[in-house]
């Protein structure tokens, strides 16, 4: 089992990294989201007016 | 193709990526044999090259669909191309992590200007350039440019291999016999290597799908807000 | 065919004018060339007073100063140019507008080579290498590898006009692609300085062509996408 600590370095980036770009991805979602729900409330406003 | 991105079918994609990486790893822990020179750090590689071929898959995405975009001009495209872009620059970070992390214990050092991790490099230079052009923002100039640069990229991908195998050659060889020395792949290590290689694919098209869907809906919503402003300021 | 005679006219006229305006302030070429003298200087201090390794890095030294000169000369040209607001008018004019980015190319090929020219003297006695031994030899390869960085780089550097952050995008753009060709140029040079013949280059020198020709083929046809609109 040597150089055991390396494939685990090497697995944990790989996790990590795909990890990171998954929130990353899940965080623009949740703007869009945010920004439609936005637009949305503005558009009521107008026409209840 | 816009059919294929649809949102239906998109949990069971998400489901079936999530299965085939849990058994990857299975195959890749239990069922794979150790090899001989290298031990056990050597099951680096299942995942370090699945990565290097989704992340080279990315870029001919990119490629053609900078193509289809000069040609067809659909937003659509342009969406895919930057989408995978981003994605390849991904992979590619990961071939770059993980490989100097196999090469320390296998190499001796941690870096030894490995023509295909030098190549790595050259590319990752390239399409961080290449999204750094883009940004997130939609403006059909800069789509324009990016798809001339997502062409010159992937052109330039076998020039550089070339004259990176060339110039290694005078380089000095790292001190190790190991360097890219295995005993070779036994069936066993090919068909677990070929099923990491298709759980990475798949889930390469799943973050494409995701981010082309948010990079249209981002395009679509700022449309739709300078209707808005627009209606509003009559 | 008639079309490809208007097609060297105009871009010799194009060239004319871009030569002309540069003959009377001379700023680009200047510039260029100081920075060039500057960097090979800067070089020889940083890397320290064994002549020895002086001379085995010497071809990595002139070919990264010459980068760095395409860069500067190809920001100061576009800048001008910019500034004048001109490609627009000039591109109505143009029957094909592919004729812009040749004259643009040949232009800056032309500032590099007197670069080239000025500066070899220099190198020669900085590094102790003699060029003369076998000029033809250097030239080809210094012609081959200067008509590469001025495509790509008058291609990059006209993507980048528009952009906002345009003086740090070009050399984020231009050197990662055209590192083949810096790789080819710079050990065909370090060859020919150790003695070398051009049989022992040969295959440098067919990277360079190739790396030329695909990507003066790829600019033509991709420069009418750039430029539109």
């Amino acid at each position: 089992m040597k150089n055991f600590w390396y494939l685990f370095a090497a697995y944990s980036t790989i996790w990590t990294i795909l990890w990171v770009y998954i929130m990353h991805l899940s965080r623009k979602n949740k703007e869009l989201r945010e920004e439609l729900r936005d637009l949305q409330a503005r558009v009521e406003r107008v026409l209840t007016k | 193709m816009q059919m294929m991105f649809a949102s239906k079918g998109r949990t069971l994609h998400a489901v079936i990526v999530y299965f085939s990486m849990l058994f990857a790893m299975f195959f890749v822990f239990i069922c794979a044999p150790n090899e001989k020179i290298q031990g056990i750090v050597q099951k680096i590689f299942y995942f370090h090259v699945s990565s290097a071929i989704t992340m080279f898959f990315a870029f001919f995405i990119v490629f053609v669909a900078s193509i289809m975009y000069l040609w067809k001009r659909s937003d659509w495209w342009d969406a895919v191309a930057f989408s995978a872009a981003e994605i390849g620059v991904v992979f590619c970070t990961l071939v770059l992590i993980t490989g100097p992390i196999w090469g320390r214990p296998i190499w001796g050092t941690w870096w030894s200007w490995d023509p295909t991790l030098t190549l790595t490099l050259v590319l990752w230079l390239i399409y961080v350039a290449y999204l750094m052009l883009r940004i997130d923002i939609h403006d059909p100039k800069r789509a324009r440019f990016a798809a001339v640069l997502g062409i010159i990229g992937f052109v330039d991908v076998l020039l550089i291999r070339w004259s990176v195998e060339k110039w290694r050659t005078l380089h000095p060889k790292p001190v190790l016999i190991q360097e890219g020395g295995t005993t070779g792949l036994t069936s066993t290590m090919l068909w677990i290597f070929m099923f990491c290689l298709g759980a990475f694919l798949l889930l390469f098209f799943y973050l494409l799908r995701e981010r082309t869907s948010i990079t249209q809906s981002r395009h679509a919503l700022e449309v739709l807000r300078q209707e808005i402003d627009d209606l509003l300021a009559r | 065919m008639s079309s490809s005679k208007i097609f060297i006219q105009q871009v010799f006229a194009l060239l004319a004018k871009d030569l002309k305006t540069e003959w009377r302030t001379r700023e680009i070429f200047t510039s260029m060339f100081v920075f060039t003298v500057l960097v090979v200087v800067v070089f020889n201090f940083a890397i320290g007073a064994d002549t020895e390794l002086i001379r085995q890095v010497a071809s990595g030294v002139v070919w990264v100063a010459l980068l760095f000169a395409t860069v500067l000369g190809l920001q100061r040209a576009g800048h001008m140019e910019s500034e004048e607001d001109s490609l627009q008018g000039v591109l109505l004019a143009l029957h094909d507008r592919s004729a812009l980015f040749v004259a643009k190319m040949v232009a800056q090929m032309l500032y590099l080579l007197g670069v080239v020219v000025c500066t070899l003297p220099l190198c020669s006695i900085w590094f102790r290498i003699d060029f003369t031994a076998c000029i033809g030899a250097f030239g080809i390869v210094f012609v081959l590898g200067i008509l590469g960085l001025s495509i790509v780089g008058t291609l990059f550097s006209i993507m980048v006009l528009h952009t906002r952050a345009h003086e740090v995008m070009l050399p984020i753009l231009f050197l990662p692609v055209s590192i083949p060709l810096t790789i080819a140029a710079v050990y065909a040079t370090a060859q020919l300085i150790a003695g070398k013949g051009l049989k022992d280059i040969a295959d440098y020198l067919a990277l360079l062509s190739v790396f030329d020709i695909i990507f003066f083929m790829l600019s033509i046809m991709v420069f009418d996408y750039i430029v539109e609109g």
